[in-house]
């Protein structure tokens, strides 16, 4: 969601948000009932291929999107090969890639900014329940911009500690990370308030 | 209109107070705040656009009072923080510079646009459509500092926006604020190559104003005395 978007103008590009990501839950829900038959699974891998050339994303990606899945493979191939036959094994692994890059797709091929949009737009009638639905796609598109922020605390306080010889314990990584992101949060509120935003 | 006036401003913190009976009258087009750490810089920044408010005294920007009209003022004053991580409110370069025109009435496409033009002003043009935080700390800063522009505020605000940036990125950073903007501009800074460039150097110690006038000068006195203590 946070680094995936990849500009382009095909049917897929320009598709609005919101029907996407109906179409794509619809899709992934057929793909996770259909039955374990080889054909039905084998032309669900295809068509999200050609869901992928279609957003002229080409094979490379394609490629690049499974790979990350390799290790979730892993432990699914692992899990299931003794207890399972295998081709109600295969079928699992099948459903649960193709519905992951069936995801990765409305990723790669929206904006954040469409999909914040999108669930703005969706939350609108909540707003005689006084919801702000434009405070919450605020927040929403903060959290996501916040995620890499954290994660790099994260890892510079895994990096003093390491460079120190600290051994790993939980209370010494929590409460550093705290501190970094309350200060963070705080600074932001600054930023927010400076550009306009109380 | 172009005065930043401060009448007998005092800013006090639980303990500590952090301006005292400042009285400042500045029109310079590029004016340079420096004095030692807790000297009280950026509280003196902060009062111009309301992030901080005075204790007693009274604050005019351009004839705006920062405090009582805070909406009109965010209009006009753009500021610029030292940290690049903090000011990145949205999750890509293009979001995070179109967040500044919110509810501005402009079209989408006039928002487009203006965030491609100012893009290309800081030459972030390719960075459009990347997650903001993939861009280097120089990147970032050039971000905010074009997160600012795209307002088309009348004056700029930086507390110490070269503090977080390499040789390069600051002098990069400090071109566009000192040469190419147009806009006025405060800064505060620990920089004395870059204070020697502004039109005027108000010095700060204790929260007090202690020496202000052309920058060469005013610096000098302020490294004499820091070499005397
Ligand atoms: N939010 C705050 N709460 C309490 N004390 C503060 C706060 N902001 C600044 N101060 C204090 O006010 C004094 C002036 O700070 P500051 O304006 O940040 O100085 P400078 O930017 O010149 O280093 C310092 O002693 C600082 O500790
Ligand atoms: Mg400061």
């Amino acid at each position: 969601m946070i680094s995936l978007y990849r500009p382009g103008d095909s049917l897929l590009h320009r598709l609005p948000a919101g029907p996407k990501l109906l179409v794509v839950m619809a899709l992934a829900l057929g793909v996770s009932l259909a039955p374990a038959d080889p054909w039905t699974l084998t032309g669900a891998a295809l068509a999200v291929a050609a869901c992928y050339l279609l957003a002229g994303l080409g094979a490379v990606e394609i490629a690049r999107q499974a790979y990350k899945l390799r290790w979730l493979v892993l432990v699914m191939v692992v899990s299931q090969v003794f207890f399972l036959p295998a081709l109600t094994m295969a079928a699992n692994v099948v459903r649960v890639v193709v519905v992951i890059l069936l995801a990765n797709l409305v990723t790669l091929t929206t904006r954040t900014e469409q999909v914040v949009d999108a669930i703005e737009r969706a939350l609108t009638p909540l707003r005689r329940l006084g919801v702000n639905p434009s405070r919450v796609a605020l927040m929403l598109s903060m959290t996501i911009t916040t995620i890499p922020v954290i994660a790099g605390f994260a890892t510079q306080i895994r990096e003093a500690q390491r460079a120190r010889g600290v051994p790993a314990a939980p209370l010494a990584f929590v409460v550093p990370l705290l501190i970094m992101a309350l200060k963070h949060s705080d600074d932001l509120a600054d930023a927010l308030t400076a550009r306009g935003i109380d | 209109m172009t005065e930043l006036e401060l009448s007998a401003v005092t800013v006090e913190f639980p303990g500590r107070t952090a301006l005292r009976d400042v009285t400042l009258r500045l029109h310079q087009r590029r004016i340079a705040v420096i004095g030692s750490n807790g000297s009280g810089k950026s509280t003196f920044a902060r009062t111009l656009n309301g992030l901080v408010t005075p204790t007693t005294g009274e604050v005019r920007v351009h004839g705006i009072d920062p405090v009582r009209q805070s909406g009109q003022l965010r209009r006009r004053v753009g500021f610029v923080f030292s940290n690049p991580d903090t000011q990145i409110i949205m999750p890509t370069v293009a979001e995070d510079a179109a967040f500044s025109l919110r509810g501005r009435g402009l079209s989408r496409a006039e928002v487009r646009e203006r965030v491609a033009a100012a893009l290309h002003r800081v030459g972030l043009s390719e960075y459009a459509d990347s997650p903001a935080h993939s861009l280097s700390g120089g990147q970032k800063q050039l971000l905010a500092l074009c997160a600012v522009l795209i307002g088309e505020p009348s004056l700029v605000v930086a507390d110490e926006p070269t503090a977080y940036l390499d040789a390069a990125n600051s002098r990069r950073i400090a071109r566009f604020l000192l040469d190419e903007m147009p806009q006025q501009l405060v800064l505060a800074t620990h920089d004395l190559r870059l204070a020697a460039r502004c039109d005027i150097a108000v010095r700060f110690e204790d929260g007090q104003v202690v020496d202000q006038g052309d920058p060469a000068p005013v610096i000098a006195r302020y490294e004499h005395d820091q070499d005397e203590s």
